[in-house]
């Protein structure tokens, strides 16, 4: 976290040196390194980002979890505005229970 | 003919003020009346009028700016102090929906079995897509600088390429966030947690998108030769609110996703 911090504050301070050097015509180097950081730790960092979801994401079990109608989750006390109002904007029936259990009788 | 002997910009009378007023109006009460009585025309007719409007209000400060020649330092330096203002107020705007996720989540009620995350909910795995979008997000800070400095230096194939990647991330942001709400086993009416959950990411989602839009606004105006070296604070305003963006998503990540799990 503080290593963030410090790279969001170098890169402020940069920008503040850059415009300060820019009126004398030095600094050609700037974007350059910019752009090496883009490619080298920015883009690659995502594919490794990338990778590892891709890996997580096999590993899953693929069960669906017992339904357990809790009195603090699952809310309806009024109708959801959209659709027929017993389902959030972005449900999503194999993983979204309603009230009353499970929509589908799925096993997976 | 008429000149004016100072640096200042003074407007012409404009409608767009007023029409985006209207928008908000009809925007505000459209939500209530979808709520309550099922009808989204107002909710419509306010969108629309409001997209009206910042097409052609933002179209006029191009032309007086860019065209024109108003925007004199003195002026830039006015536009400065307005961005920094507005991003400024957006900071207190997300720090309330920080401060309603700390307060339900460092004391949780009985109600939620006395603990955060409530019983029965499954937290979304930060190690997951939560950290595949910071590292989509810290990607795109870096390729907007790297596109800041091309245009400083006047190399243009190179500021687009830049500016081009930056908003590629910003979109694959957007969808990420999208399936993740979509193949999220919670909901937003799964009490506190979902509600915290939903509207403070959902907020920070319409950020992205806004920041988004306003950098493919700049890739617009730097393939048609508005920008300058010297003189692009369209773009730096565009800039200084995608970095804004990133940084609150570090601490939604680290809030919500990862302490918060």
């Amino acid at each position: 976290m503080a290593a963030v911090w410090a790279h969001i504050l170098r890169r402020s301070f940069s920008s503040a040196r850059q415009l300060l050097a820019a009126a004398s015509g030095e600094e050609h180097q700037g974007a350059r390194m910019w752009k090496i950081l883009s490619f080298v730790v920015a883009v690659p960092g995502v594919s490794v980002c990338m990778l590892n979801c891709y890996l997580k994401a096999q590993q899953h079990s693929h069960e669906r979890p017992v339904f357990v109608p809790y009195d603090h989750l699952c809310i309806r006390n009024k109708p959801f505005p959209s659709g027929d109002g017993k389902h959030s904007f972005f449900h999503n029936p194999h993983a979204n229970p309603l009230p009353t259990g499970w929509e589908d009788a799925e096993e997976h | 003919m008429a000149h004016q002997a100072h640096a200042y910009h003074m407007v012409d009378p404009s409608p767009w003020p007023l029409t985006g007023a209207t928008a908000a109006l009809l925007m505000t009460s459209g939500l209530a009346i979808w709520f309550h009585f099922h009808s989204l025309l107002l909710l419509y007719l306010g969108l629309t009028l409001l997209f009206l409007t910042m097409v052609q209000w933002w179209r006029d400060i191009i032309r007086e700016g860019t065209f024109q020649g108003h925007h004199t330092p003195p002026v830039q330096k006015g536009l400065r102090y307005g961005m920094i203002l507005f991003i400024t107020s957006e900071v207190f705007f997300f720090l309330g929906f920080f401060w309603a996720f700390y307060h339900s989540s460092l004391a949780p009620t009985p109600e939620l079995g006395g603990s955060w995350h409530p019983t029965g909910i499954n937290p979304l795995d930060p190690f997951e897509v939560p950290l595949l979008n910071t590292a989509v997000l810290l990607a795109s800070g870096v390729t907007v600088t790297w596109a800041h400095h091309s245009l400083m230096e006047g190399n243009r194939k190179e500021a687009i390429q830049a500016l081009t990647l930056t908003i590629i991330l910003g979109v694959y942001f957007t969808s990420l966030q999208a399936m993740e709400y979509y193949e999220a086993p919670f909901t937003i009416a799964d009490g506190v947690y979902g509600t915290t959950f939903y509207v403070a990411t959902g907020f920070h989602g319409l950020h992205v998108i806004i920041g988004s839009t306003f950098l493919a606004v700049c890739l617009m105006r730097q393939v048609q030769y508005h920008f300058t070296s010297e003189h692009h604070f369209g773009f730096e305003a565009a800039a200084w609110y995608w970095h804004f963006v990133d940084v609150v998503w570090l601490f939604l990540y680290v809030s919500i996703y990862w302490w918060g799990s």
